[in-house]
């Protein structure tokens, strides 16, 4: 019996609407223990005072009894909240298709199944209804339904009997400034381990997708082919065994590598000489008059957006580029990697430019004395002294320059091009491992698919390969500032 | 020294008034230098010793807001006038300051930094002589004729400071100014400095500031009493310290302020 | 001996003034650079802020609209103005065929229903008669009007018809073209036609995002700032943790793209395209920035401060609460502003997490599906329609307006009030 899915669908909406929508259930959930936790903090100050009343002294102010009572009051209702949030859904999936089990289902067919009986149940399903999926739905909504009511008894209690017990522990000589101060002190050192937590992140995000990329493709032909050309590689249906034949010599990533450092090269080649000779410039020469304007005004190109370079240097490098080039006789490619390269490489000159004008003025003002009072003048006191002085800084901040040309995307998605060709002449078009990306994850992603998982693969390359400078270049420019402090 | 009973001058400012933006640091400066004598230059901190010693090699361009008016001639030739070459200037007339400042590079390349900007050296061997001799002179010859390739900043305090004498004595000037060389420094370093000030004296013409009279009484035949911009006193050592004309200069010396 | 001096010397100072050059000179083609760059910007973005309308004489014929004698409100929404707004168009020339009536019609925007509609439903007493209605021209019309569009090139190699030419120049001759303020443009949300593209639904994006942003990342930082700075233990732990901060500043923002991709969208199922997903992307990445400003600003504070409250019984805590953090919170507030700049100009990452699909209604919470005005930059320019550049211009104008003013916003608070602990 097959049934249309727009016929039964009202019916389960209705259901399911008489009931708190979960999402409306925890917000009101959520409010409450916050109101609460408020109201606690009144009732604890409120006993403080009585105790004082009483002329007895208070360990802490009333103050604290009220943040003592607060936390004990919110804090493990709301601990049992997000852990039923967390884990609710998994425990409802693992039962609605514990019905499924030893029938021989894969995987990929028990997730759909399950997303079936979600958006059934949701009344959003559009396609055919068979009995057992009905029956799923049915069970979901009734598993929800049970775990809702349960889920408001549960917290609410908790917060119940800890309140209660909280309340019943402050007295004149019950301790309640250490315990909150305590408990701000953890909340801080929650808070510190975000940078942890997101390195953790990005990695966990990269590494399973880059794991299954390299069971379908080789890390050799990765690391070491020379073509590129996912597009080859399309979306197949999940039942469609891996064939890992399909994908060779499609997934070669020297191109993109060869092509990322090229146009970094290329910026490199701009930004170095120009911001260097900017910055030693500023810190020698400049007037403090010279110095007070030009300073900030180079830093706006720090400031402005990379789409923003993009732009221009797509609609203005690149055919301005290829104007020239024609009228030399060149084949320039509007897209060539000399636009993105060059543009990126302005983007890059306010960085080089600072960081090395705040090295080159943390150098001792005694060494520059010393050279004066030889007799040297000033350009031989920056080559001969300064410069080596400061060296240690500036390769440090040329290399975060380096570290920036090879993570910017949007310069070479907009202004180079997207065909990944293995080419040193920097008039044609190259690709770089951020404009891949872009290309592949943009639009609708297959997760499963070695194409997206490509993606991933080269942000793992690109992660890495930014982590190793970003680390040497920290760990030079610390040392350096370590030298003269 | 004195040359057919006369003596030579080597340094004379006259009327020389210092600003640091529209503070006037020193005032009316008149005072002689004399040729291959060691002048100290005494008084409290901020009494503007140092602040007169960098006029001499043209030191205070590199601050902004310092100006100089009079005039300071060495030589018979006004430093501050337009043709004065500063950098010829500082050629003739090295420094050293108070505390040790090598250029973070070997002993060598120190000593030779001078010598070659200036252009002294033909050839490797006649700087490699130039370090030498300059080394000798310094007395430091005799601990790093080993390790000349190593950083200068390895040495200690003493011998870092002694290198500075060597790099400023490379360039042969006529003229060496020393800003509290030694206040940085432990005793036995000092004793050694100021030996070697009493050495170089036959071929320069030195003027030290410092801090400590003892010092001044130990190094110097002539002394001048800086106090609050002013030059209080000046004349030879035995005399300022044993019989001042000047009020401020007898409390001074007799530890009375300071 | 002394003429070789001599010539040293001159050498040396011609060294000393070739130098000085190169250090001029590389200020000069920075400052150079900036200039070209906003000249750019402004001279093809300018004219965006205009927009060009036909003036076409409109007869509202009630019986063309299948309207009733005496409508009421409600039959005047219903009615049917696409006849006579197709039939004002043609009658601007009299004797066109039927192909010319519809080049006719493709002179305007597809607005011009719309907008006709708007002109009755503001003064029904209309009715019957001819009145003058001011109609969105279409996109290439509006380029030739202001002068960008190669009117020379062939016929088939252009947008505009010969006969299109030919009519909007008497309209023009007549009157009947006028420039104004292009309101819309703020207005209306994105489409893909450029004469109706708006920025709304991106800058609400954006203004989504950046309060997400903000709401998680200020917090965060400024609670991790205060461990880190007042009462973390000099450990490796907390040594780990600092390696970690410095080098997510460094981190290319793509990366932080696929962490919203494959934790955020693929773990956590959030919604797609939304600013949600788009504002806690850009709070990781915003994260450091704030905590190296707070962590700054707190060193800032002298521990003569911190000693007098210690020393009046203060616990650690309440030191930290009451006089530390308030006295670095100029500095901090600043450092945030200007990470909330970074992340507003950010583009890639939002890309990546489906910010970047067409979206033509404006969005009213965080949680429905928008763009951001740096996505819109991006979007708008890799269109091919040419009447989508001057428009990109403008929108790259409104987002520096932004940043500027939020740049001189974190300046003047560091400025005012800022201690400065001699």
């Amino acid at each position: 019996m097959k049934k249309k899915g727009s016929f039964l669908a009202p019916f389960f909406y209705k259901q399911s609407k008489v009931l708190f929508s979960g999402d409306s259930l925890n917000l009101i959930l959520f409010t409450f223990i916050v109101l609460l936790g408020f109201t606690s903090y009144y009732f604890g100050r409120k006993k403080a005072y009585r105790i004082q009343y009483t002329k007895k002294r208070l360990t802490a102010l009333p103050q604290f009894y009220g943040y003592y009572l607060a936390i004990w009051c919110a804090i493990p209702a709301f601990i049992i909240f997000s852990l039923w949030a967390i884990f609710e859904p998994t425990i409802v999936k693992l039962l609605i298709l514990s019905d499924y089990s030893n029938q021989g289902y894969l995987d990929n067919e028990l997730n759909l199944i399950y997303e079936k009986t979600k958006s059934l149940s949701r009344g959003q399903f559009t396609g055919e209804i068979t009995p057992f999926i009905e029956a799923s739905a049915k069970k979901y909504l009734n598993l929800r339904s049970i775990a809702q009511s349960s889920k408001v008894v549960i917290v609410l209690s908790a917060i119940i009997a800890s309140g209660a017990y909280a309340y019943k522990r402050i007295s004149s000589n019950s301790r309640t400034r250490e315990p909150v101060e305590k408990f701000l002190k953890a909340v801080l050192f929650t808070a510190s381990l975000a940078a942890i937590l997101t390195t953790v992140g990005i990695i966990f995000s990269l590494i399973f997708q880059t794991i299954d990329f390299f069971k379908v493709i080789p890390l050799f032909d990765f690391v070491f082919g020379t073509h590129w050309y996912p597009a080859k590689a399309f979306v197949r249906d999940s039942s469609e065994a891996l064939d890992p034949s399909m994908y060779s010599d499609t997934f070669g990533a020297v191109p993109i590598f060869a092509g990322t450092f090229f146009i970094a090269f290329i910026a490199m080649c701009v930004a170095i000489p120009i911001g260097l000779m900017s910055g030693i410039y500023l810190a020698e020469y400049a007037s403090i008059k010279v110095r007070q304007y030009a300073k900030p005004l180079i830093e706006i190109l720090a400031g402005i957006p990379t789409v923003v370079y993009g732009f221009f240097a797509a609609l203005t490098v690149g055919p301005f580029l290829k104007e020239i080039g024609n009228s030399m006789g060149l084949d320039v490619s509007a897209e060539s990697a000399l636009a993105a390269g060059g543009v990126m490489g302005i983007m890059i000159i306010p960085f080089i430019s600072s960081l090395s004008d705040d090295v080159i003025t943390s150098v001792p003002q005694s060494l520059r004395d010393g050279s004066y009072a030889m007799g040297a003048t000033k350009s031989e006191t920056i080559k001969k002294v300064i410069f080596p002085a400061a060296l240690p800084g500036i390769v440090g901040s040329i290399l975060l320059g380096v570290s920036r040309a090879i993570g910017e995307t949007m310069i070479v998605v907009m202004a180079s091009g997207l065909a990944a060709n293995l080419t040193l002449n920097p008039l044609e078009s190259t690709s770089t491992i951020t404009a891949q990306i872009v290309v592949i994850l943009i639009g609708d992603q297959a997760f499963g698919d070695p194409k997206t998982q490509a993606a991933f693969a080269l942000g793992m390359s690109l992660f890495l390969v930014t982590l190793c400078l970003n680390i040497v270049a920290l760990r030079v420019v610390k040392k350096y500032r370590e030298k003269y402090e | 020294m004195k040359k057919n009973g006369v003596k030579m001058i080597k340094i004379s400012s006259k009327n020389v008034d210092v600003f640091y933006g529209k503070k006037q640091a020193l005032f009316n400066i008149n005072l002689d230098i004399e040729e291959n004598q060691v002048t100290a230059l005494i008084g409290p901190s901020g009494c503007g010793k140092s602040t007169f010693l960098r006029c001499l090699n043209r030191m205070n361009d590199v601050i902004d807001i310092c100006r100089v008016k009079g005039q300071i001639m060495i030589n018979d030739f006004d430093i501050n006038d337009k043709s004065c070459d500063v950098v010829r200037l500082r050629e003739k007339i090295g420094m050293v300051f108070q505390k040790p400042n090598p250029f973070p590079k070997t002993i060598y390349e120190n000593i030779s930094y001078g010598p070659t900007i200036h252009g002294m050296a033909q050839s490797k061997n006649e700087m490699d002589e130039i370090v030498e001799t300059s080394l000798k002179k310094a007395a430091l010859w005799e601990e790093v004729q080993d390790r000349l390739h190593e950083p200068g900043t390895g040495l200690s305090g003493g011998q870092q400071q002694r290198l500075c004498i060597a790099r400023a004595i490379s360039v042969k000037p006529e003229v060496i100014l020393m800003d509290e060389p030694c206040s940085a420094l432990d005793p036995i370093a000092t004793a050694q400095i100021e030996e070697l000030i009493d050495e170089l004296k036959k071929d320069h013409t030195i003027i030290i500031v410092t801090h400590s009279m003892a010092q001044a009484a130990r190094v110097s035949q002539n002394t001048g009493f800086f106090h609050l911009g002013e030059l209080i006193e000046h004349g030879s050592t035995d005399k300022i310290f044993k019989n001042p004309e000047n009020k401020k200069t007898q409390d001074y010396i007799t530890g009375r302020f300071g | 001996m002394n003429k070789n001096k001599e010539q040293l010397l001159n050498k040396r100072y011609k060294a000393e003034k070739r130098f000085r050059l190169y250090g001029q000179s590389a200020i000069f083609m920075a400052l150079i650079f900036l200039t070209i760059f906003i000249f750019k910007i402004f001279s093809t973005g300018y004219s965006a802020f205009k927009k060009t309308w036909l003036i076409v004489p409109v007869t509202f014929d009630a019986e063309l609209m299948m309207l009733e004698q005496n409508p009421s409100k409600e039959d005047l929404e219903d009615a049917d103005y696409y006849d006579i707004a197709l039939k004002s168009m043609a009658d601007l020339d009299p004797n066109a065929n039927e192909d010319q009536e519809n080049e006719l019609k493709r002179m305007v925007s597809y607005f011009f229903e719309r907008e006709i509609k708007r002109e009755l439903l503001n003064d029904p007493s209309l009715i019957g008669k001819t009145k003058d209605v001011y109609l969105t021209a279409s996109d290439d019309l509006d380029q030739v009007f202001k002068g960008n569009y190669p009117r020379d090139l062939p016929e088939d190699q252009r947008r505009v018809t010969d006969y299109q030419l030919k009519i909007f120049d008497q309209l023009v001759e007549l009157g009947k073209v006028e420039s104004k303020f292009n309101l819309s443009f703020f207005t209306y949300p994105d489409s893909r036609e450029a004469e109706l593209a708006g920025i709304a639904s991106s800058f609400m994006g954006s203004i989504f995002s950046i309060l997400v942003c903000l709401m998680i990342a200020f917090p965060v930082a400024v609670l991790a700032a205060i461990y880190l700075e007042e009462f973390a233990p000099k450990n490796r732990f907390t040594d780990f943790i600092e390696v970690n901060i410095n080098n997510l500043a460094a981190v290319p923002s793509i990366v932080f793209g696929l962490l919203g991709l494959g934790i955020l969208l693929a773990v956590f199922q959030l919604p797609r395209s939304t600013p949600l997903v788009g504002g806690i992307t850009l709070s990781l990445m915003t994260l450091p920035t704030i905590i190296i400003a707070c962590r700054a600003s707190l060193k800032a504070v002298p521990p003569s401060i911190r000693e007098a409250a210690l020393a009046m019984g203060a616990s650690k805590m309440q030191t930290t609460m009451h006089h530390t953090v308030p006295l670095s919170m100029p500095g901090t507030l600043s450092g945030t502003i200007i990470g909330l700049a970074q992340a507003l100009g950010e583009t890639a990452p939002l890309i990546l997490i489906g910010m970047v699909a067409f979206v033509n209604t404006i969005p009213g919470s965080p949680l429905d599906p928008a763009a951001s005005l740096p996505v819109q930059i991006y979007i708008w320019a890799e269109s091919a329609e040419r009447g989508f550049v001057e428009k990109v211009s403008a929108c790259i104008m409104v987002l520096l307006g932004f940043l500027i003013i939020m740049n001189l916003f974190a300046q003047i608070i560091r400025h005012k009030f800022e201690k400065k602990w001699s």
